[in-house]
């Protein structure tokens, strides 16, 4: 009978609670069609208008509001997303793929792995830039010193989420295959992989976001050149400009774009399957 | 039959889980171009023991013999034994003729285009699978998925192919073509099918040997019809589900169970004293009736189960045992029986077998 | 006698594990080994050398400011925590066992985790115009005519960091108690409430305690993400609060190498006896 009362309240305490997390997205979307340039990242918005974007892609005539030093910045974001996202799923499949049999220390080796993904980012990034910078005595670049943090950082994801996919594989395809003569290289190859391709996809699709994104260990262990999360907190000091809205709007929707290609990918798989079946309803 | 040699050999095979043994020690030799039924009750070690041969699993000791090789280090892909799957196991993301092709392709040899195509081919045909080539493994039935399978196996001309339970995913019409046809497609080839089954009508039809498994042992391994006639110990006995067993004591060659104390001769060793009589070669008898063939068991009539070819009596011992007579309708009509009133049931002590704690003399 | 196939799949195994295994040991352990032995280095004004010296150990604990963010960061993980877990909670008992329908609490799931493919600096910053004395929250509560001046404090102070930190942290203690919720066999509440038991006796005896697993995962990811926090205090407390873990960033800046691993060790050990106490609670690979 509580629970009467209590279900609507709490459906109303849910739609406040998504308010809540969406809430300060909404005006930073709102106020990144503030007029410029001398409209200010505040209330209220004095006329509508795009220039902000257009300030963004270097449109306007110049101003006293220097333009946001995103285009190297996501050329190496994007470089080390996608490096990073190949060395975290290509180890993260291995390790899950080794996990299928039961081996000695597969408990400490199990918490090494995850191990990366609790360490909080200020930690590996002060560790590692130590290493490079007192011991090892090599400067630290984007591509060098924080590709390895990054790889540390994603590959857990990469790995947990392989092995969810491998736990629920059925193995007898493979040794199917083995019991023709086809060698377990090969069997990987011809039969695993092409099975729990949806699985490496979501891995890969993790791995990126999370590099893409990734910060604090990047703040150490990468040298002058900039990251598109660097470019951004190198903003927070100064001043702000509604340009800053404007490109917050600009990097979520290129994630919805990389959710889209990477659902369209899922898709066509489940979609040839479907059409299969079709094909059998006709016939 | 001719003598065949062997065409593998099993020596002191063992296999455990933890502290579970599934393989004791077998012991094993089977002949080459044969069709050979493993039974066994679920948990008797059955697939296990088709593992460790197919390299799949690997023995805690013992060896593997295969045509006069020792595999046991052997890995699964190098052993050219074939691999029947209950599941099936066919790759989804490829075609019926993809499947067969696999290992043709993808093997230690890399043979010409047209030879894997032209091999396939006959492979296809010869499961009668003709036309159905660009299929996708979804889009056939679960009979035409165990025929890819078997081709898919024996395009590899393998001399030994192992079938984990393979009729087992399938309803019965089909099971009893597919058993036919199994028996066909194996006589065309010179190859060994090792056929795993719980089943002991599968296995008793099936098999030109049959080796029964009980608690990762072999504890018989013939000809269908010598099991069935003369199971050597009780428990192949009662997995056979063709015999009345009783359990009673045995001393000094007199057996003393529900229906009295009857004298026998030659009990096998076993580790209980059972007797045993085929439901076939039990007799209905009125109660009281003096003119007995052997020993008098008063039962009870509780119903009777028509089979077409015969005709299952089922009673109720004093103890409340249930007994079952098998009645052949060739042999004419049966008496009628009421149910509930008591008889007799009766045998020829011939046909019983005995099995004791001691043995002979 | 079968040692060789023995061998050979422990051989594949290590083949398989060696390169992530040496990845994390060269990558994960050594950069943490290094900060503890850092710590102990001698620090001069622009250089640092491996002579192992307790004189930032001392000048930590000397400090005021020091000792200080030690105490700040811990406060502010603990409100940030109750922050999340009150916040959270019923968000989680309606997204994972009041909702009966699966398609509608997937969905409310896919809303919470959507503003992650928001880069998280975006994310803090956002908070900003929102908080701001010209920002949305105040223009609002003017309009309502609650307030007359706007709140200052709302933005730039230790609350704004809370504030902030509670909207980013919440989803993952959401999520957690979500999922071990939608566990619960509805069977065994409806047989509780068959036997007369009111809604609150209900949750304290069953669906708190089923949840409790949740919330240990939750409180953990809440706590590793929040100790290690620099970024959100950093914008939006315009430099007032200090956190261990701006401490460590403006050390290094200022190359002082040293006093940033001291800091890291006391993050660590701090973030140690955390994790190991929450696990206390609960023993995880039972539950899970």
């Amino acid at each position: 009978m509580e629970s009467k009362v209590l279900k609507p309240i709490l459906a109303v305490y849910v739609g406040l609670f998504i308010l809540f997390l969406y809430g300060p997205f909404i005006v930073l979307g709102i106020l990144s069609f503030q007029q410029g340039p001398e409209g200010g990242p505040q209330f209220p918005i004095i006329e509508w208008s795009t220039y902000w974007y257009k300030h963004l892609f270097g449109l306007t005539p110049p101003s006293r509001i220097a333009p946001l030093p995103v285009g190297e910045a996501l050329v190496r974001s994007l470089t080390l997303a996608f490096m990073t996202m190949v060395t975290a799923t290509v180890l993260g499949v291995m390790a899950a793929q080794a996990f299928r049999k039961r081996f000695r220390g597969a408990g400490i080796v199990f918490y090494l792995i995850v191990l990366g993904m609790m360490v909080p980012g200020v930690l590996t990034g002060l560790g590692t830039s130590l290493l490079a910078n007192n011991v090892v005595g090599v400067e630290r670049h984007w591509w060098s010193t924080a590709f390895l943090a990054h790889v540390v950082y994603t590959f857990p994801f990469a790995f947990l989420v392989m092995l969810a996919i491998l736990n629920r594989f059925d193995g007898s395809v493979e040794e199917a295959s083995w019991s023709l003569g086809v060698s377990p290289m090969t069997t990987f190859r011809k039969v695993t992989f092409p099975l729990i391709f949806p699985g490496v996809l979501s891995a890969m699709l993790f791995a990126f976001t999370l590099s893409f994104d990734e910060f604090p260990r990047t703040l150490f262990a990468s040298g002058r050149d900039q990251t598109l999360p660097l470019a951004i907190y190198g903003t927070f000091s100064v001043e702000i400009h509604p340009n800053i809205f404007a490109f917050g709007v600009m990097t979520t929707l290129f994630s919805f774009a990389l959710l889209a290609v990477y659902g369209i990918l899922m898709g066509l798989s489940v979609r040839r399957a479907k059409k299969m079946a079709m094909q059998e309803d006709i016939a | 039959m001719t003598q065949r040699d062997p065409i593998f050999r099993l020596e002191g095979v063992t296999r455990r889980y933890g502290n579970l043994t599934a393989l004791d020690g077998i012991d094993f030799v089977a002949e080459d171009n044969a069709y050979i039924a493993l039974l066994g009750p679920s948990g008797s070690g059955k697939t296990s023991l088709l593992r460790v041969i197919a390299g799949f699993e690997t023995p805690d000791a013992g060896r593997i013999w295969f045509q006069g090789r020792d595999i046991t280090d052997l890995p699964a892909h190098e052993r050219g034994i074939g691999f029947v799957f209950q599941n099936f196991a066919l790759f989804p993301h490829l075609t019926v003729f993809e499947n067969v092709a696999f290992g043709l392709r993808h093997g230690a040899q890399a043979l010409p285009k047209d030879e894997i195509a032209e091999r396939v081919k006959s492979s296809i045909e010869m499961v009668g699978l003709a036309g159905l080539e660009d299929r996708s493994p979804e889009q056939i039935s679960g009979g035409q998925k165990q025929r890819v399978a078997l081709a898919r196996s024996l395009v590899m001309q393998p001399k030994l192919v192992l079938l984990d339970e393979p009729l087992g995913a399938l309803d019965a019409n089909l099971r009893e073509r597919m058993q036919v046809e199994l028996r066909a497609i194996r006589e065309r080839l010179d190859v060994t099918f090792l056929h795993v089954t719980g089943s002991e009508t599968e296995a008793l039809a099936m098999g030109d040997k049959v080796a029964v498994l009980d608690a990762g042992r072999i504890v018989q391994y013939d000809t269908p019809d010598t099991i069935y006639d003369g199971p050597v110990v009780s428990d192949v006995a009662k997995f056979l589900n063709r015999f009345n067993l009783f359990e009673g004591i045995l001393e000094n060659g007199i057996f003393t169970g529900p229906f009295g104390a009857v004298p026998v001769t030659n009990p096998r060793q076993n580790k209980s004293d059972t007797y045993a009589i085929r439901y076939d070669r039990t007799q209905i008898f009125d109660a009281g009736d003096a003119n007995l063939p052997g020993p008098a068991l008063p039962a009870r009539f509780l119903a009777s189960e028509y089979l077409g070819s015969s005709i299952i009596f089922l009673f109720e011992t004093e103890d409340q045992k249930t007994v079952e007579v098998d009645h052949h309708l060739s042999l004419g009509e049966p008496r009628p029986l009421t149910v509930g009133e008591n008889y007799t049931l009766s045998w020829n002590p011939e046909h019983a077998i005995v099995f004791g704690k001691e043995t002979a003399r | 006698m079968t040692a060789t196939s023995r061998n050979r799949q422990k051989k594949t195994t290590f083949r398989l594990l060696a390169p992530g295994v040496v990845w994390m040991i060269l990558f994960l352990i050594a950069p943490i080994m290094m900060i503890v032995y850092v710590s102990f280095w001698t620090q001069t004004t622009f250089a640092i050398n491996s002579t192992l010296t307790l004189d930032s150990w001392k000048n930590f604990f000397a400090s005021e400011a020091y000792v200080g963010a030690l105490w700040t960061t811990i406060r502010l993980w603990l409100i940030v925590l109750t922050l999340t877990f009150v916040i959270g909670y019923p968000a989680a008992l309606y997204v994972g066992l009041m909702v009966k329908s699966k398609t509608i609490s997937t969905v409310l799931l896919v809303l919470c985790v959507i503003p992650f493919w928001t880069s998280f600096l975006i994310r803090v910053l956002a908070w900003r115009p929102m908080l701001g004395k010209e920002g949305a929250i105040n223009i609002i509560l003017q309009k309502l005519g609650l307030i007359q001046t706007p709140i200052e404090v709302l933005l730039f102070s230790e609350l704004s960091v809370i504030i902030g930190m509670t909207q980013i942290y919440v989803v993952f203690m959401v999520g957690p108690i979500a999922f071990m919720l939608g566990r619960i066999d509805h069977n065994i509440i409806e047989a509780a409430r068959d036997l007369g038991a009111g809604f609150g006796r209900i949750f304290w005896k069953i669906i708190f305690p089923l949840s409790l697993p949740g919330v240990v995962v939750g409180a953990i990811f809440v706590s590793v993400m929040v100790l290690g926090e620099f970024a959100t205090s950093g914008a939006l407390s315009g430099r007032k609060v200090n956190l261990l873990g701006n401490i460590i960033v403006t050390q290094v800046g200022s190359l002082k190498w040293a006093m940033a691993s001291v800091v890291g060790v006391i993050l660590t050990i701090l973030l140690g006896i955390v994790v190991a106490g929450f696990l206390r609670i609960v023993d995880l690979k039972r539950e899970i």
